[in-house]
């Protein structure tokens, strides 16, 4: 039982982080000069009590304190508003935006870990020279190579010369590319961590018991580099959710990052609050898992 | 004699061109034991490990060399033969259970491992097997046991729960790598009657891989001694002990013996005290507003007096290393006071003020930490002196190269850095550097621990001898009774932050009262009530 009450506070601990988060979101939109008002006023020419009008109606007009009582509480009951642009309700485009963003995300993770933990452990095992070459090469890729870079001469290579793919909503590409730097960012850590633990003494201690290479992996080795694995994952993930946007707009995926972007260029606040508020929530709720996930594995940390 | 279980020879490892083991060759008969007798670098580890297949990378076994077990060749140079082997036939345990043991996995999970490796199937059968195999290495409670994590057992239960998981298939051989040389003395001298009697039971051979030779001549029937990886004597271990015939047995040999001669003059006339410890209290901090705080000494009451030496004699977790720490001025108590000089150390918050610390010095534990690598000897020397005294450059040279004399070291050595010294020198160095100042208190806090014996004696000796004719007092705190019985006057005996028997150190080794300090005593791997050994 005494296992689960470091959890508890873990979670309590992330819930406190979101709260905060989202309250200066709220305060960063508005130290921002310039509302929608003055955005529309500029497209469409407003007059001075049109605009006095559409503030009181928009509700923009109150005090910040006020505004930040509104929006929190119909936030807690998933009432983000409306778009002030669009007239239509923030969640709805929230619940288009979302998939496309996770599966983005968590597609392209699951990718890069995989084919990160594949060379780390295949290298160790084998000791091939090769292979640590292949992980040197893609960890100096992921470095060197920015995503967006990679994503033109992607479209250029595939979409224009060759014609395979489609210029606009591609995510296979994105996918492929983004998951070749996660793996990038994770394999030489996870490599010299496999390198450290198989020399460990109670790695020793189950050769010398007799077991089978594989059963020393999965029930020695793998075990000791979890936490750099857990680690390394927090940090890449963290990323991918603020780190998606250059490869949605890139490829026209209508995902959160273009959806922020687009808001934040409209001043449409009830989105980009949703939007970022999203986005930072779900970056306390990896953080938060790692650490229960960490505290789960290790008997020693609770 | 009976046939041989573990037949070695001609055994050779080498790292590139250079042999760490060299022609290495002995016989262990069925159900004795033979220990492989080595100061570190001697290469008893590497044959150890050679022997089970499990050289580290980049170490190479000779093609020639040849080990058999039961008569018949091992397949030394086939991994996945040897693995068939290993676990079944022969088992090893080796000298730091706690990181020996796999943390994420509790004990039982770990048995159960190495009996699903013998055909033992989950189930009750093995549930019963594991709980036996526990009870065989008489851990209480085995039921309970079988559900903690390693973290949650102390040491000697982590080594028992080693030697549970080497016995599973009952092997007929089983190498124990120093097997207590991280454990207290208590623990020490349990573990090794425990595997005198699997032995009686199983009829184990055993082989013992130790630096300690009390322990060898106490567990052993045989014994090889080894010295950069060749062997220098060997045979039956009265023979070794009472008899050595190399001169490198007879040193091993004389420094046990030295160790365990009480020292002439131990009664100088007492001065003024130059320390007095007055009911001393201190906890560590708790970690977090729910846990408890620490509380590592508990009413620590001492006095020592000019030129004298008072031994504190303590194992693991007795707040010994922490009350040194203390009286250094380095972190200061929760409760009482300190007289240092006949001034209150408690009326200026135990802050030292520099003409103090010029007066008190410490030398610490591990000499190749407490050594900064970037800077030479002589940067390292110079560095105290300028802290502590105005700066006169005339002469500082000269006076650096006089007290390194005074340990016994050159004056090239002054250029040196740290990594180019041995352990021992590098001790030698930090005890020069702690004396620069005259000091009239010098803490040393188990200054020998991480150094070979003969090696112990050479740094002991050099501190003795410094003291009497410098004449400083000495606060020595320890974990072996012979090295501390051989520094001190007094001794005082700590056992969970407290002092427990405090009196004249030659009438508390011969005389102990408290039954903590008969039960430590009796512990000792003495040499000479070792020697009658059944085998030898």
């Amino acid at each position: 039982m005494r296992r689960y009450l470091p959890v508890a506070a873990t979670v309590i601990r992330g819930a406190a982080q979101a709260l905060g988060i989202v309250f200066l979101i709220f305060l960063l939109c508005r130290v921002v000069p310039g509302d929608v008002v003055d955005v529309l006023g500029l497209e469409g020419g407003l007059t001075a009590d049109q605009a006095e009008a559409m503030r009181r109606e928009l509700g923009i007009d109150k005090s910040l304190v006020d505004q930040f009582l509104d929006w929190s509480g119909g936030m807690l009951q998933g009432e983000f508003g409306r778009s002030l642009r669009y007239g239509v309700p923030v969640s709805g485009m929230l619940l288009h935006a979302l998939p496309v963003s996770a599966m983005l995300a968590g597609g392209s993770f699951a990718i890069g870990l995989a084919l990160a933990l594949v060379l780390a452990v295949a290298a160790t095992s084998t000791r091939s020279t090769v292979l640590d070459v292949a992980i040197n090469a893609l960890n100096i890729w992921s470095i060197a190579a920015p995503t967006f870079c990679v994503g033109f001469i992607g479209i250029l290579v595939f979409s224009i010369w060759l014609g395979w793919l489609p210029v606009l909503g591609g995510v296979g590409m994105a996918l492929v590319i983004i998951g070749l730097d996660n793996a990038g960012q994770l394999v030489k850590p996870l490599r010299e961590e496999l390198r450290e633990c198989v020399s460990l003494p109670h790695v020793r201690t189950a050769r010398a018991k007799g077991l089978a290479p594989m059963q020393v992996a999965v029930a020695h080795v793998l075990p000791a580099a979890s936490p750099i694995v857990l680690a390394l994952s927090g940090i890449v993930l963290a990323n991918l959710v603020s780190g998606t946007i250059t490869m949605e707009v890139l490829f026209g995926l209508p995902g959160l990052g273009s959806l922020a972007l687009n808001a934040i260029h409209g001043r449409d606040y009830p989105v980009i609050m949703a939007a970022i508020t999203v986005i930072s929530v779900s970056l306390v709720v990896i953080n938060t898992l790692v650490d229960i996930i960490a505290r789960l594995i290790d008997p020693r940390m609770s | 004699m009976t046939e041989g279980m573990l037949e070695v020879r001609a055994l050779a490892v080498a790292i590139g061109n250079r042999p760490v083991v060299s022609e290495v060759n002995f016989t262990l008969p069925r159900g004795q034991t033979l220990a492989i007798i080595g100061e570190s670098g001697s290469g008893k580890s590497m044959t150890a490990a050679a022997i089970m297949g499990l050289l580290p990378a980049g170490l190479r076994l000779a093609s020639h060399s040849e080990v058999l077990l039961g008569g018949k060749p091992l397949p030394l140079r086939d991994e996945s033969l040897m693995r068939r082997i290993r676990g079944r036939r022969m088992a090893m345990i080796f000298q730091d259970p706690m990181s020996c043991l796999n943390p994420y996995m509790t004990v039982g999970a770990q048995i159960a491992e190495a009996l699903r490796h013998l055909g033992v199937r989950r189930g009750a059968e093995q549930r019963e097997r594991i709980v036996e195999l526990l009870r065989l290495v008489e851990l209480p409670t085995p039921e309970v046991m079988v559900r903690r994590y390693p973290h949650q057992m102390s040491g000697g239960q982590q080594q028992r729960v080693m030697i549970a998981m080497a016995l599973a298939s009952e092997p007929e051989l089983l190498i124990a790598d120093e097997p207590t040389s991280a454990l207290d003395a208590t623990v020490q001298a349990e573990v090794l009657q425990l595997l005198e009697r699997v032995q009686q039971r199983l009829h184990t051979s055993i082989l013992f891989i130790t630096h300690d030779l009390a322990a060898a001549a106490r567990l052993a029937h045989d014994i090889v001694v080894l010295q950069s990886g060749r062997v220098v004597e060997q045979g039956p271990v009265g023979q070794v002990i009472h008899a050595p015939r190399q001169a490198y047995t007879k040193l091993l040999v004389s420094v046990r013996q030295m160790l365990e001669r009480p020292q002439a003059g131990h009664d100088r006339p007492s001065e003024r005290p130059v320390l007095v410890i007055r009911d001393l209290s201190y906890a560590y901090p708790a970690r977090g507003p729910l846990k408890k705080s620490n509380k590592v000494l508990d009413g620590i009451s001492l006095p020592l007096h000019g030129g004298r030496t008072l031994g504190i004699l303590g194992e693991s977790g007795s707040g010994k290393s922490t009350l040194a720490l203390i009286v250094a001025g380095l972190i200061s108590p929760d409760m009482g006071e300190i007289e240092l000089f006949g001034d209150s150390m408690a009326a200026v918050r135990f802050r030292m003020s520099p003409r103090q610390r010029r007066r008190c010095q410490i030398v610490f534990q591990n000499p190749y930490g407490a050594l900064n690598p970037r800077l030479t000897i002589e940067q390292t020397m110079r560095e105290p002196i300028e802290l502590l005294e105005t700066p006169g450059r005339t002469g500082l040279r000269s006076r650096l190269e006089q007290s390194l004399a005074d340990v016994g070291l050159e004056p090239g050595h002054l250029n040196r850095y740290p990594h180019q010294l041995s352990g021992g020198q590098r001790q030698r160095v930090c005890i020069a550097r702690a004396l620069l100042s005259g000091p009239e208190l010098l803490i040393c806090d188990e200054i020998v621990s991480a150094l070979d014996a003969t090696v112990q004696m050479q740094v002991l000796e050099t501190v003795r001898s410094l003291q009497r004719r410098l004449g400083f007092a000495m606060l020595f705190i320890g974990h072996d009774i012979e090295i501390v019985r051989w520094v001190s006057d007094d001794i005082a005996v700590m056992h969970r932050g407290r002092v427990v028997e405090l009196g004249n150190a030659e009438q508390i080794v011969q005389a102990p009262a408290h039954s903590y300090t008969r039960r430590l005593i009796a512990s000792a791997p003495a040499l000479a009530r070792a020697s009658v050994n059944p085998g030898a």
